[in-house]
């Protein structure tokens, strides 16, 4: 049910492993005006911290880039469409 | 029975009308569009300790909304019971570094979205009125919230304290001998 979700549907989900990592992340986001929402992970997906950060599709590569350049990028990206979160992404698979 | 046609209402106007017409009746017939506005009023009269018996009609459905097995038990009462308000008095949850505080109150609110329990109202006082002023990042999760009935009171002497009453963005605004006598005549009160 949607309006039970902070998430809408074709909306990224970032997700990290450490508390501190998603604040850090949170924060130099937010300094670059980035339009993203730290949110409590949906209980569908596992995470360490319980914490995501949400955005919008369009957002992703600048997002991701600045991320990058700050060595703070996500564990794994989600997607959420159809009623259910699929990972596109994974750390690990650099 | 009262019957109440919600057929066509944008939410939170069907949640809106069901609360009000319960707040008199012990039973009731809802006519309601599919989507949102039925799951909204099914979990809002369950929430509240009510019987749903759910009709799917040609393009609408009935929602028949009774007592619960406790025939003793009038609906008024059902509801009262399972009423729980919550009090915030900060923009930050627990003592400890602010930043952390902060997060855990937003982490807190985002997170009623998605509880099978929810309060009926949720009173801001203090530093917690900024939680439902412009620039809060609670705006978007609070209008879920009202979607499903909860209803916000922010404290109009603390929005008047930190320069904030014309930025109050969601819920009405109170003063202390409403959120006092809502204290003391709730099951359940909630402080954070």
């Amino acid at each position: 049910m949607d309006n039970r979700l902070m998430v809408q549907e074709g909306q990224l989900l970032a997700v990290f492993n450490s508390g501190h990592r998603v604040m850090k992340a949170e924060n130099l986001l937010k300094s670059h005006n980035m339009g993203i929402l730290l949110i409590p992970a949906p209980r569908q997906l596992q995470t360490d911290c319980g914490l995501a950060i949400r955005f919008n599709e369009q957002d992703r590569d600048a997002i991701m880039s600045v991320l990058e350049q700050n060595e703070l990028l996500p564990e794994f990206l989600s997607r959420y469409g159809s009623a259910e979160f699929v990972t596109i992404w994974k750390h690990n698979q650099i | 029975m009262q019957t109440l046609d919600c057929r066509k209402m944008d939410c939170p106007a069907p949640v809106i009308n069901v609360k009000k017409a319960l707040e008199t009746s012990s039973e009731l017939t809802v006519l309601l569009d599919d989507g949102a506005p039925r799951e909204n009023v099914v979990r809002f009269a369950k929430n509240r300790g009510f019987q749903v018996a759910e009709k799917n009609e040609s393009n609408y459905w009935t929602i028949s909304i009774s007592p619960a097995d406790n025939s003793e038990i009038t609906a008024v009462q059902a509801a009262a019971d399972h009423d729980q308000v919550i009090l915030i008095s900060s923009d930050k949850m627990g003592e400890g570094p602010e930043e952390l505080g902060k997060l855990l109150m937003r982490n807190f609110i985002h997170t009623l979205v998605e509880t099978e329990t929810l309060p009926s109202k949720i009173f801001f006082m203090n530093s917690g009125v900024s939680l439902t002023c412009e620039g809060s990042e609670l705006l978007e999760a609070m209008g879920k919230l009202a979607n499903l009935g909860v209803e916000f009171f922010s404290c109009g002497l603390c929005l008047d304290f930190f320069g904030l009453k014309d930025k109050l963005r969601i819920g009405n605004t109170t003063n202390m001998l409403t959120t006092a006598e809502t204290m003391l005549s709730t099951a359940k009160v909630i402080k954070l």
